[in-house]
């Protein structure tokens, strides 16, 4: 079961990212109407639908739960456009709502979004498979606190990619303590 | 394409098809017409009552609802057949052919048309829909009314029944067309009859309940309406053989004959008004088939029931069906009774709200339960297991649609603001396209605050949609064909993009470009393979290579593209852009342009405004998630290049290259650049006219003036230096230090404009940058210039990749005056021509970037936007910080040059020094001769020489310093005036012609410690129109540096001036001197003479002979010559005359030769010093005049002359060297009596012991009376006697020239030497007391 982090500076620029994989089983119930998916072409655009609607992961051999699926054997790229596309629900969200924690905000192929808007409007979004509210709040928090400790450095700015490797080896260890 | 309305399930389709020849716009307009018949009241429906065997769909006569009728114009695809009983909703009962016929021919064809057609559509006559007989063609006639009455006639003879003819002066079309609609929806209803007649039969309810989605084909089911065939003879029940479960792989048909539908038709109960009769048809039914459940049979009496517009019955079927359905955990089916019931539940509320025209806001959501209804039937689809591809196709659609409808509930409730008529509008608009409410037509209306208030107001979040959409995303939609796919996509993306989620939307958007490029790429394929290969060889020169992107696919063969089509292209390129810009990618960042334009005609302001974005790029902020831009670009690219669009193509990845560059790692970036290179060829070859604009940001940084060579620079002179007289004061002297601590003229002497020739040659220096991996190419690079005429060839060049380099520009200016350089022009190959202006970085142009700059910086990272309305092209329309706003100029200083008129240009020809080098000896004279020639086609009027040398520099810097003394002073410039190394005679010049040569001389004169020199000749055409014109003329410079070498070799020490010695008057010296070699120094006068001596050191390796000469009236009268071998030293002593300056000569003050100002007196001598100084220095001057001193190689040519001008002037030679107030004159007489004083070698020898005189004459020389004093000195004066006085012996008075003896009796009283000396002193005259004149005489006494 993996984990996708993504930290966002207020202008959708990732600032930092982090595919944690859980050694805790997915626990997955993939739809029958996702089965025996056809292949209709092998242009590839057909390729570019493939993977976005999240066929090329359910279409994996899907026999071992969790160590077979280690390198997400999801395409990173569309990770990356459902973390982009679940911004509209958490914009939508957080103006409504001054939670810095939203849940479960979205969902999409199979994907849990959570996030964690900082005050300063940075988005830490979580892809995440199963539901483990308290885990991903406590980890937020961790990540939060890292990152005001990377922010006090006075050549940080808001739009700085995070390349410390300190602050990674910290979000690693929390992901593994609590994801 | 289909709409997913809500209410679809309620919707008789009605297929609008064209029939004949008709245009477009014609079946539209007509299509629209018949469109306008939403909805029908049932009670308009005429009851058909020929056959009361089917009538329970019939509406009562007073019935309340009303039918919805949707127009397609397109059928359903045959792969949805399956379909045809559990969603019959989805295909059409009924067809009306649109056609148009001129007037006066017959509508008879028509008819056939029509069949043909539908034939055409569903060829395999497999589906129940659309039923036979139920369609009908309007036959529009197009014409004018006169000729009424024949049409008249002709349609007399009655039309085929399915035709319905409207004739062209018809008035009330519509009338007409809404009763032939609803006599049509008649028809259809009483086939419902039938067809539900034939379900209930036991066979069809077998076969109702035989697959999951089983198919009733209707092979010639003789409706009760399709009058042509009432009774076939060949129509026999067809049964399969005994079995009650039908074979699943194979069709099953089901062949209505007359027969079972007449049993049927006895069983069934011909109410018209069923609805009380439910328990007796349930019952009734329950008989017949037994063997089979009858959910399915309950929910398709609802569906039918439904589509009747009678909601009342249909939900009860469908209650009942759903029982029946759910403990036979019949999914679908019971999945699609409730998406009927859910569809029913909105029908009633539309009804009953018709007539309300209010929301009814009794329960607090009245949709709750319907969402719930559809939310359950979603969760049914999504569990149901499928069997085969072709059924999960089909079930996936349901499933998608299922919770489209179950979206679009929320959607519509949401947008219209809550549950009310506009939502049921939303819901039950059957139109073509889809349904917009007017909450979000207009524009602006996608804000965030428009969008909550209507989430606030109809209690649905968007969120809440956007939920229960994402449902329908997964990888089941893989099992969609192609067009279903895409129009569940696209319905998605709409809903997204109305509720302002636009990163779902593009989300969406890529899939459904994905679903669209992939059948173009795979229709484009099997195209490819259908083409013989005659054709393609034949074509091969024409044919491109497939430029399919996939990336294992080798395609070895030639694609051949026969006729391509372009449609459509442009909407999938608009939905591309879109996609991207939501992604914060500019597809359009370069533009395309339509033609080639001329860039000269882009004004100035656009320019302006321009070259302020490229200065302030830097403080782009990132925007967008670059990862995901890079990977879009790369398939945007692919996308545009499968079209092919080739000038997209390279619109999109010159505009990634421009606005992604940090992002693209080096391949992408040489790939894109690549790509971009090769499509604009192919665009090109193809004739396409669109142009790209430059796109590689900014590649010119720097224009400047490359220096013009030194021979060619030209100096700008007024004319009036010309005629103004000489100045007395030499340039070398001028200009030492600046007294002012500010020179406004020398601030402004840095800044005027260069000056340049006409006709020649000049250079500008490009820098150029290229921030990409790869080298760019300029096709084109030329100066931009204004003012004069300016001719330039444009270049071809390639900047290396990741560099920064100069590029020289070269042109030539035809016309004087003023020359701008704006900038450059520069073009990409296959782009349009750009011009970047480069100001001058003048003080306010840096002042104002760095303004602009500062306040941007002050903005940059702070962020009131975010998300997608950071991005920088959201910013427009906004307000700016005002504190920030820097005025923005409208014109800018560039680089300028003066064109000036052709000038005239010399060279150097030839020289006498060889290797450029010159060897002097020390205060050697020589010169050298210069041949200068005239290259250009101006003659050379004026010309002048100056002269550099090593010595100056050191003179010069030591004289701006100051503290020198003032008689040092004046030596360092008597040496740079007088002694220079070079000079010229002026006389020499005369004018140049064109290719004519001439030749100067040019003095040297070796100076210890010079090195090296220059000679600069300046010349000038001055006798011209234009110089007169203007003022001023334009000087141009050939320096021709020289090596020098002086060598030291003669030294001159310890000058000294005595007194002449009294063996002068010995006339035997005299002789002998008069004879000998030194006979020009033989003395005429005995009297006013000194003796001169110096001493001469030969410090070199040669002899060299000294000449020592006295100057007389200018030229040597009388000279010494010795020869000094090297390492030795001589002295030459030469009489020279005695001195005497004028009184006012001698007090003037030491002058400076340079007209330097603000010269301190620093001396702190006293008055009486300095006059002493004064009269030295004078003395000296006129002392170095009178002698001359020359050297000449012993053996050579070689000469120079020797100065002595480093030798110092003491007290004791002044005093030698002066002229005496008086001439003393002592002579030794004997008494008259007796013989004269014997005189032996100028010696008088008296007698001892005898007294004689001593007399001495003094004449007064000066021009005045003075008195004078006589000291006579006796030596040894033991030995003498004398009679008077010695010393201060008064003369008296002497007039000048005067004449007076004194005479003192001495007489010598041993043998001996004596020595008689005698001093006239004048008295009291101050200026003359130095002025002492001697005179001495000798006497020998010898014993007798």
């Amino acid at each position: 079961m993996s984990h996708h982090l993504f930290l966002l500076s207020p202008s959708d620029t990732p600032l930092y990212s982090l595919t944690h994989q859980s050694l805790k089983p997915a626990q997955t119930v993939t739809s029958p109407l996702a089965a025996n998916l056809p292949t209709w072409s092998t242009s590839a655009f057909a390729g570019t639908l493939t993977a976005l609607s999240g066929a090329s992961s359910a279409t994996q051999p899907s026999t071992g739960s969790g160590p077979t699926r280690v390198g997400g054997g999801q395409d990173r790229h569309v990770i990356q456009m459902i973390a982009n596309a679940s911004l509209d629900a958490i914009e939508d969200v957080m103006r409504k709502d001054s939670a810095m924690y939203l849940k479960a905000v979205d969902k999409f192929n199979d994907w849990t979004v959570s996030a964690f808007v900082t005050p300063g409007n940075m988005k830490f979004l979580l892809l995440h498979e199963s539901k483990n509210d308290e885990g991903i709040r406590t980890f937020f928090m961790d990540v939060w606190e890292l990152y005001v400790k990377t922010l006090a450095n006075p050549f940080h700015s808001a739009h700085t990619p995070i390349r410390s490797a300190v602050f990674d080896a910290r979000v690693r260890a929390s992901a593994k303590k609590y994801l | 394409m289909d709409t997913n309305t809500f209410a679809s399930l309620a919707q008789v389709q009605i297929l609008l098809v064209p029939v004949g020849a008709i245009p477009q716009a014609t079946f539209e307009k007509y299509a629209s017409g018949i469109r306008s018949f939403e909805t029908i009241r049932l009670s308009d429906i005429p009851a058909d009552h020929k056959d009361e065997q089917a009538n329970r769909f019939m509406p009562s006569p007073l019935s309340t609802g009303s039918l919805q009728i949707r127009f397609p114009t397109h059928p359903p695809p045959q792969t949805h057949l399956p379909l045809s009983l559990l969603r019959p909703s989805h295909f059409p009962f009924a067809v009306i052919g649109i056609a148009s016929f001129p007037q006066g021919s017959s509508p008879d064809p028509l008819a056939a048309q029509l069949d043909a057609v539908i034939s055409d559509m569903f060829p395999e006559r497999k589906g129940l829909w659309p039923l036979r007989g139920v369609r009908r063609v309007l036959a529009f006639e197009e014409g004018d009314n006169q000729t009424q009455s024949d049409d008249q006639n002709q349609n007399t003879a009655p039309p085929p029944p399915s035709v319905s003819v409207i004739p062209s002066f018809m008035n009330n079309k519509k009338l007409y067309i809404g009763t032939l609609v609803a006599d049509l929806c008649s028809q259809i209803l009483t086939s419902f009859g039938t067809v539900a007649a034939s379900l209930e039969s036991p066979v069809g309810n077998e076969y109702l309940n035989s697959a999951l989605m089983p198919q009733l084909l209707l092979e010639d089911v003789p409706l009760p309406l399709s009058e042509g065939t009432p009774s076939r003879p060949d129509s026999t029940i067809s049964l399969p053989p005994s079995s009650s479960q039908p074979e699943f792989s194979r069709p099953f048909t089901l062949s209505a004959a007359p027969g079972t539908l007449k049993r049927t038709s006895t069983t069934t109960s011909p109410y018209r008004q069923s609805s009380l009769m439910i328990p007796a048809a349930k019952k009734r039914i329950s008989t017949i088939g037994m063997s089979s459940p009858l959910g399915r049979l309950y929910k398709m009496l609802g569906d039918f029931y439904l589509l009747s517009g009678r909601t009342e019955e249909a939900s009860k079927w469908y209650s009942e069906a759903i029982t029946v359905l759910k403990s036979n955990s019949d999914n679908i089916w019971y999945a699609s009774t409730l998406e009927g019931l859910a569809t029913a539940a909105v029908i009633d509320a539309w009804s009953a709200g018709q007539g309300l025209h209010s929301s009814t806001a009794t329960a607090k959501e009245p949709w709750g339960h319907i969402g719930e209804k559809l939310g359950q039937a979603t969760a049914l689809y999504h569990k149901t297991s499928t069997p085969d591809f072709e059924t999960a196709s089909l079930l996936v659609y349901l499933y998608c649609l299922c919770v489209l409808r179950h979206t679009s509930l929320y959607f519509a409730i949401w947008s219209a603001k809550g549950w009310g008529p506009l939502a049921f509008t939303a819901m039950l608009h059957p139109g073509p396209k889809p349904y917009l409410p007017p909450t979000l037509a207009h524009d602006g209306s996608r804000d965030w605050v428009t969008l909550e208030r209507l989430s606030h107001i109809s209690n649905v979040s968007r969120s809440t949609i956007s939920s229960i959409l994402s449902n329908l995303h997964g990888p089941w939609l893989l099992h969609l064909g192609p067009r279903e796919r895409i129009a569940v996509l696209e319905s998605t993306a709409s809903i997204y993009s109305s509720m302002g989620f636009k990163r779902k939307e593009a989300f969406i958007l890529r899939e459904v470009l994905g679903s669209l490029m992939d059948l173009i790429v795979c229709g484009r394929d099997e195209d490819g393979m259908s083409q013989p290969n005659g054709a393609a060889l034949q074509t091969g020169g024409l044919g491109i290579h497939n430029m399919t992107p996939g990336p294992n696919q080798s395609w070895g063969g030639v694609g051949v593209r026969l006729s391509e089509s372009v449609r459509g292209n442009e909407s999938i390129l608009f939905v591309l852009k879109y996609l991207c810009r939501t992604l914060g990618i500019n597809l359009e960042a370069v533009k395309l342009h339509a033609a080639p334009e001329d860039p000269s005609s882009i004004s100035d302001s656009a320019l302006i405004t321009q070259y302020e974005q490229e200065e302030t790029e830097v403080f782009q902020e990132p925007f967008g998630w670059p990862e995901l831009q890079v990977g879009i670009i790369r398939e945007a690219v692919a996308v545009a290049e499968a079209l092919p669009d080739y000038p997209s193509v390279a619109q999109f990845s010159l505009s990634a290259l421009k606005t992604l560059r940090p992002y693209l790692d080096a391949d992408d970036q040489d790939r894109l650049h690549a790509k971009s290179v090769e499509s604009l060829r192919v665009a090109v070859r193809r004739g396409d006219q669109r142009c790209i604009e430059y796109w590689s940001g900014k590649p010119v940084l720097d224009v400047t003036l490359a220096p013009l060579p030194t021979i060619r620079l030209p100096i700008e002179k007024p004319l009036g230096m010309l005629s103004s007289k000489d100045n007395s004061v030499p340039l070398l002297l001028q200009g030492g230090t600046d007294p002012f601590l500010y020179n406004p003229r020398r601030a402004q002497a840095g800044k005027t404009t260069s000056l340049v020739v006409q006709n020649e040659p000049l250079e500008f220096l490009v820098t150029l940058t290229n921030p990409y991996v790869f080298d760019l190419e300029l096709q084109h690079l030329s100066l931009s210039t204004s003012g004069v005429q300016f001719e330039t060839q444009p270049m071809h060049y390639f900047i290396p990749a990741n560099s920064t380099m100069d590029v020289v520009l070269t042109g030539k200016p035809v016309e004087t005056g003023t020359l701008t350089v704006r900038g450059c022009f520069v073009q990409a190959p296959g782009g349009l021509m750009r011009e970047f202006i480069l100001p001058l970085n003048t003080a306010e142009e840096v002042d104002r970037i760095t303004k602009k700059r500062n306040s941007l910086a002050c903005e940059f990272e702070r962020h009131k936007y975010w998300g997608i309305e950071s991005f920088p092209w959201q910013k427009a329309g906004r307000r700016e910080s005002t504190q920030m706003a820097i005025p923005s100029i409208s014109s800018f200083k560039f680089l300028q040059c003066k064109v000036v008129p052709e000038q005239p240009l010399l060279r150097i020809r030839r020289t006498t020094i060889t290797h450029g080098a010159l060897m002097l000896y020390d205060g050697e004279r020589s010169s050298i001769r210069l041949t200068i020639e005239n290259i250009s086609s101006h003659p050379v009027d004026f010309l002048r020489l100056a002269f550099d040398d090593s010595t100056q520099g050191p003179a010069q810097r030591a004289l701006a310093e100051g503290d020198l003394s003032v008689f040092d002073t004046y030596e360092m410039e008597y040496k740079l005036i007088n002694a220079p190394v070079f000079s010229w005679n002026p006389e020499e010049v005369k004018v140049i012609a064109p290719n004519q040569n001439l030749t100067l001389t040019v003095d040297c004169f070796g100076k210890v410690g010079c090195t090296n020199g220059t000679v600069h000749i300046s010349y000038s055409y001055t006798e011209r129109d234009e110089s007169k014109e203007s003022g001023m003329f334009y000087v141009r410079q050939v320096s021709y540096p020289l090596a020098v070498t002086v060598y030291h070799m003669l030294e001159c020490h310890a000058m000294d001036i005595a007194p002449f010695p009294s063996y002068v008057n010995n006339a035997d010296f005299h002789g002998r001197l008069k004879s000998g070699k030194r006979k020009d120094l033989a003395l005429d006068d005995s009297w006013g003479w000194c003796l001169f001596s110096v001493e001469v050191r030969n410090a070199y390796g040669l002899p060299f002979d000294v000449t020592f000469s006295r100057i007389g009236d200018g030229k040597a009268v009388a000279s010494t010559s010795t020869t000094i071998p090297p390492g030795s030293m001589s002295r030459i002593i030469l009489p020279i005359r005695k001195i005497i300056l004028p009184e006012e000569a001698i007090n003037k003050p030491i002058p400076t030769l340079s007209d330097r100002q603000f010269v301190v007196a620093k001396s702190d001598l006293t008055k009486a010093e300095q006059k002493v100084q004064q009269e030295l220095f004078w003395y000296r001057e006129e002392l170095l005049k009178s002698i001359r001193g020359e050297w000449q190689e012993t053996g050579g040519v070689r000469s120079g002359v020797l100065s002595l001008r480093d030798q110092r002037m003491t007290m004791h030679m002044l005093e030698a060297v002066r002229l005496e107030a008086a001439k003393v004159e002592l002579t030794l007489v004997s008494r008259e009596f007796e013989e004269p004083i014997l005189m032996v070698g100028g010696r008088y020898m008296p007698l001892p012991n005898q007294f004689v005189a001593l007399r001495a004459r003094v004449e007064n020389l000066v021009d005045e009376p003075v008195v004078f004093t006589l000291d006579v000195d006796v030596d040894p004066s033991e030995s003498i006697v004398f009679e008077g006085i010695l010393s201060d012996v008064p003369l008296g008075r002497l007039e000048a020239n005067e004449v007076r003896d004194f005479c003192l009796g001495i007489c010598f009283l041993s043998s001996g030497r004596f020595e008689l000396s005698a001093q006239a002193r004048p008295f009291g005259i101050p200026h003359l007391e130095a002025r002492t004149a001697r005179a001495s005489i000798i006497a020998t006494i010898v014993d007798s």
